[in-house]
């Protein structure tokens, strides 16, 4: 799949599905009692409100005539007793209401964190972020009260609808067919509207998700813009996508606000028709009395059809939501658990490629063929020109993607068949990009081992040399940080995310441009605390400065797909190859 | 109450139009009793007569279809009126947060770093999209809501006095008592919403940095703590909203019950004026009838009211941004540069002190327009913070920078950037293609210029093996590119706005070194001229500077060249043996 950018629509080709309607009543399902309760509540609290105007009727037929003043009094308290009951009914059937409404968002949007969790870094490499945000937080904010209030609500119209449809038609069957005749009009009216009103807040969905993904990306790149001064041109691209939103939804509004229009003029058009017909042709043959009281029933039935409508609008506009929301919920996790996956034992440290083949995209590969063996508490450094494949290599070693080809097995376990908890926590692996959490100096290092403590969480900062600049801020350890790390400099971030693996006490150790940014002679501070720790245990490390490696018990080049050279440092200068050419190059510099 | 005049004041050009359409809506609310009144009258004139008389008087039929004629094109002209109001509010509430967002937008590009570290993305996010909503609902959905409820209010209330003073005043005696309620409760609501919104913005964050690091996420298997941490922000948040809601239940029965009994007090009072006289039976048909049209009102404005707390706490969020102000901006006598920077850069006893601590202090130094110029010094020295003083990333708090002689803030701050190159040690790459990343600054530089630049920062080598080539678009943050790959593409950034001044913070840092070596050479022979100033950890980067700075714990310490530096104990000498020490080595061997 192409990447996608912020300003491409992500289009769905499923046709309207009652199926998200129904894959969302498997979160309302949960709260089958509750709904079912709020049913009951509610037509309680109607059936109570309906004694008030009986008990008006029974004065003004009655007690008036009869000069009765206590009879009223009797009725008002009566009425007063009827609303009480009326009113607690309504408010339990909210009570429940609030709480179904927020469980469901509640619990949709644990679902999809928790399988946002599973999808591989593909998944986040292909789409702007922001994207994926408005999904977690925007659009499932969105269903709320469709699924909680509009499911109760579309199911008591609906009671009420038959409800009057059968007084309607004890009344009189002919005239009742007459009012009912708007039905299947306003279905025709709904029919015509609908693909266009689906495809409308398809679109004003789309549109919001570019939007945000644009804003969220300017905001991140922010200071790139300013150094660029391409502010302009940015505010020019986000006025387009503002205009193009404001366009969509102007849109979904044409369409949509005409359905209410709809059944306002049908409805009027029926119950003309009815008085018309019912003169015209009935009249000798009718009570007049009936035509009366259909007149009442016939706007009452009009009523819920309005409500309905209504709803009508707040599904589509729900369903439009729930299938972004679901269609995400759906994407394949590439990376899991084999069934039957097993717990990794404790490692001892010693890993073999064999005749692995990998590849990205299923087309290129990175690697072929690829034989490794590496003996427990053996440090292996990887050289080698940018885009070779490095990365890839340590990569597969965390299964953070599973191999085109061959095997990769830890201690003669294949990785493929445990638990990537169980194997991904007992590696430390430290990446290019040293991601900062917004939070305390302290919770960031912390994030490697949660159970550790402060004094152990300050002694991996020691190993690393990050004590010295961190005790330096104004509150230490407890300075806070924001996700763009900007309080610290790049050299900082790398020694805090280093402190990070450290104290993650990893069986194998992976440090990819671990120290890149860190001067030379923090570094060379560095390693001589890591020198320490690396005893027994295995580690992969990539690195361009070759003073970082030199000391490593083999050096691997990796080129063409492949492991070109590999030694130690003398063996490879002795050899005069690629390494001695890269080193010679570094000397002369 | 201020949130809703600088709304108002933010309606600009559209205060007639909005005015227009709350009138209209009041016309509406009226206009919505004119069904009934003509049914109403059909039922008086038509069928009544004629289930009294139990014969059609001569022209009746006529009369009944000029009444349906009535009641179908006023239904009509109703609806119609109805839907071109309702789509005239959609207009103008879109157009307002159109604008509000392009401003904010524009605003926010303006901003310092200050800025940037104290807000964080999720929680601008959380401005632009949620609080921005509650203004457009406010606008487009509230307001019309109040206005419909004061006019059916007061109408009716007219009526009712025009009616029978006595019954009305009877009616009326609970009003006091639901505001003082709806009063109350809309003061202790506030709070609640000022809280869910921070609730909100919390979970925007969580979610915000859960995506943009989920590599160390995965890297250090804390699915299972993300997952945990994500439910108690979620948990938060449902909370929250339950408490919001749940207050409302707490006055709503009152309420309720007291806009209801309204009905009693009919039932009552009228009964008894009914009986002594005071009132035709007429009088209390319409009384009773148009009952609802003032209870309607006073159930609603509690419902309305409270979600202007809502609005009321967005808004606050949203003028917040509108009128934040950065410390960073052109002044108002700023002048142009004349013609081509020449790159002559001098710092004069600069210092900068950054939230209480001394980053910089004394710097002096003088670059010559087309020099090279290398700063080193240990991690966390100053050396990002002393180059992100030439394009005015931060402003000095102590002496002055000059460009050309002038100091650089009395440049116009965009005159002074567009003449800087800039690639950051923290790559930020845009999702957009390779072409575009690389022409950002300058979005209309034709393919072949790209492709130049391209080739000299050594992006074209790997850049034309991508599948569509230049035009492949890199995910966000130039995610599944190598760390070395997404440096080579800031670089190519860097140079193609030709700058006069080129700044490189650690721009090769994971390159490997014959690419560095490369880049060195393609640098010295640039076709336009241009100062470089080059922040590096290795000796090889900075070795043929014509300058070599190095600045430890914010001064600078050494200057010379290479030659001159590596003889003289010191910083630089110390990092040159340690990166050299397989000197003696080679000389051995």
């Amino acid at each position: 799949m192409a990447r996608n950018r912020f300003d491409v629509d992500e289009n769905l080709e499923t046709p309207f599905n009652i199926k998200h309607l129904l894959r969302a009543g498997t979160y309302i399902g949960r709260h089958k009692k509750k709904m079912a309760l709020s049913l009951l509540y509610s037509a309680l609290s109607a059936a109570a409100a309906l004694l008030g105007p009986l008990l008006v009727q029974r004065g003004i037929n009655v007690s008036v005539p009869n000069r009765d003043y206590g009879e009223l009094v009797l009725l008002s308290v009566g009425m007063l007793a009827a609303i009480i009951v009326s009113v607690l009914f309504a408010r339990a059937r909210s009570r429940y209401m609030i709480s179904v409404g927020q469980e469901i968002i509640y619990d949709i949007r644990k679902d999809l964190f928790a399988h946002l969790q599973k999808l591989p870094f593909q998944f986040y490499d292909d789409r702007p972020h922001g994207k994926i945000l408005t999904r977690v937080i925007n659009y499932i904010n969105s269903v709320s009260d469709a699924l909680s209030n509009g499911i109760i609500n579309f199911v008591l119209e609906i009671f009420n609808l038959v409800l009057i449809a059968v007084f309607m038609l004890i009344c009189d069957v002919r005239l009742s067919l007459v009012v009912m005749a708007g039905v299947p009009l306003l279905l025709v009216v709904i029919f015509l509207v609908k693909p266009a009103q689906r495809r409308a807040w398809q679109d004003v969905s789309n549109k919001s998700s570019n939007l945000n993904a644009y804003l969220h990306e300017s905001l991140d790149g922010m200071k790139i813009t300013q150094a660029f001064t391409r502010e302009e041109e940015n505010a020019g691209i986000y006025d387009r996508l503002n205009v193009k939103y404001r366009k969509a939804w102007m849109k979904a509004q044409y369409t949509s606000q005409l359905i209410w229009v709809s059944v306002d003029n049908i409805s009027t058009w029926v119950v003309g028709a009815m008085y018309l017909i019912g003169l015209a042709f009935l009249g000798p043959t009718m009570q007049i009395g009936t035509i009366i009281a259909l007149s009442s029933y016939a706007w009452r039935f009009w009523q819920p059809m309005l409500n309905l409508s209504n709803l009508y609008n707040t599904f589509i506009n729900a369903v439009a939501y729930l299938e972004r929301i679901f269609e995400m919920m759906d994407e394949p996790v590439t990376v899991d658990d084999a069934p039957g996956a097993t717990e990794l034992p404790p490692i001892q440290g010693r890993v073999e490629f064999k005749d692995v083949t990998f590849s990205y995209d299923g087309t290129v590969n990175v690697l072929e063929h690829f034989d490794l063996k590496v003996e427990p508490g053996q440090s292996i450094a990887l050289v080698g020109p940018t885009g070779a494949g490095k990365t890839t290599v340590v990569n597969l070693l965390s299964r953070f993607y599973d191999l085109t080809g061959g095997q990769l097995l830890l201690d003669g376990t294949d990785i493929a068949g445990v638990t990537l908890h169980s194997l991904r926590s007992q590696m430390g692996i430290m990446l290019q990009d040293s991601f900062i959490f917004s939070g305390t100096i302290m919770e960031n290092i912390r994030y490697g081992r949660l159970d550790a403590t402060d004094e152990e969480v300050i002694a991996a900062a020691k190993t690393v040399c990050a004590h010295e600049f961190i005790s330096q801020m104004e509150q230490g350890y407890d300075t806070q940080v924001n996700e763009r790390g900007s309080r610290l400099s790049q050299g900082q971030r790398q020694l805090v995310a280093f402190a990070r693996t450290l104290l993650s006490d990893p069986k194998i150790l992976v440090l990819d441009e671990a120290t890149s940014s860190i001067d030379a002679k923090t570094e060379k501070l560095v390693q001589q605390g890591l020198n320490a720790l690396l005893q027994g245990r295995t580690s992969f490390i990539i690195a361009h400065r070759l003073s970082t490696i030199k000391n490593c018990d083999r050096i691997l080049y990796i080129a063409d797909k492949g492991i070109a050279e590999m030694g130690t440092h003398q063996a490879l200068l002795d050899k005069q190859g690629r390494y001695w050419q890269l080193y010679t190059a570094q000397l002369e510099g | 109450m201020f949130q809703l005049r600088w709304v108002w004041a933010r309606l600009g050009g559209s205060h007639k139009r909005y005015l227009f359409a709350l009138v209209s809506t009041a016309l509406l609310a009226v206009m919505a009793l004119g069904n009934s009144i003509i049914t109403a009258n059909i039922m008086d004139t038509v069928f009544r007569p004629l289930q009294e008389s139990g014969t059609a008087g001569p022209g009746i039929s006529g009369h009944l279809q000029v009444m349906v004629a009535v009641l179908v094109g006023f239904t009509l002209l109703r609806t119609g009126f109805g839907y071109f109001t309702n789509l005239t509010y959609e207009n103008i509430s879109q157009k307002l947060i159109y604008e509000l967002r392009r401003d904010l937008y524009k605003n926010m590009q303006e901003q310092d770093q200050a800025f940037y570290s104290a807000y964080r993305t999720g929680d601008l996010m959380t401005r632009l999209t949620g609080d921005m909503d509650m203004i457009r609902h406010t606008v487009c959905f509230i307001l019309r809501q109040l206005i419909h409820c004061i006019v059916l209010f007061t109408t009716t209330t007219i009526t009712f006095f025009a009616a029978d003073w006595l019954l009305a005043l009877c009616m009326l005696a609970v009003t006091p008592f639901i505001f003082l309620l709806t009063f109350l409760f809309s003061r202790q609501v506030h709070p609640l919403y000022v809280d869910l919104r921070e609730k909100l913005s919390g979970l925007n964050t969580a979610a915000q940095e859960n995506i943009a690091g989920n590599r160390v996420v995965r890297a250090f298997a804390r699915e299972g703590y993300e997952i945990e941490r994500f439910d108690e922000k979620n948990r938060a948040y449902k909370e929250a909203n339950k408490k919001a809601s749940l207050l409302w239940l707490r006055y709503s029965p009152y309420i309720e019950t007291l806009s209801q009994s309204l009905s009693i007090a009919v039932l009552l009072v009228g009964g008894i004026f009914l009986i002594n006289g005071r009132i035709t039976i007429g009088t209390f048909t319409m009384f009773n009838g148009l009952t609802w049209t003032l209870s309607e009102p006073m159930r609603s404005l509690g419902v309305y009211l409270n979600d202007l707390q809502r609005f009321f706490a967005s808004a606050g969020k949203i003028i917040e941004l509108y009128y934040s102000k950065s410390t960073i901006v052109s002044r108002p006598d700023a002048v142009m540069p004349q013609g081509r920077v020449k790159g002559r850069v001098e710092f004069k006893d600069v210092g900068l002190k950054l939230r209480g601590t001394q980053v910089l202090s004394h710097i002096d130094l003088k670059i010559e327009p087309g020099e090279t110029v290398a700063i080193m010094g240990p991690t966390g020295a100053g050396k990002t913070s002393l180059i992100g003083l030439i394009p005015r990333f931060a402003d000095p708090t102590a002496g002055q920078v000059e460009l050309d002689g002038v100091p650089i803030r009395r440049y116009d701050l965009k005159a002074l950037r567009s003449s800087i190159g800039i690639a950051t040690q923290d790559v930020f790459l845009f999702s957009d293609t390779v072409d575009g990343n690389i022409a950002y600054g300058d979005s209309g530089m034709p393919e072949e210029e790209v492709e130049r630049f391209a080739q000299i920062a050594d992006v074209a080598g790997f850049a034309e093996k991508l599948p569509q080539g230049y035009d492949t678009v890199i995910g966000e943050r130039g995610t599944g590119l190598s760390g070395g790959q997404k440096q080579r593409i800031a670089l190519a950034r860097a140079l193609a706005v030709k700058p006069s001044v080129l700044i490189l913070d650690d721009t090769t840092s994971a390159v490997d070194l014959e690419t560095e070596k490369y880049i060195q050479e393609q640098l010295a022979g640039l076709d336009f001229p241009c100062t470089k100033i080059i922040v590096a950890q290795r000796i090889s980067t900075a070795k043929r500077a014509d300058k070599i700075v190095v600045i430890e714990d914010g001064s600078i310490t050494e200057v010379g060249t290479h030659e001159e530096l590596s003889q003289k104990p010191g910083y630089y000498r110390e990092v040159f043996l340690l990166q050299n020490g397989g000197e003696e080595e080679r000389q051995v061997g």
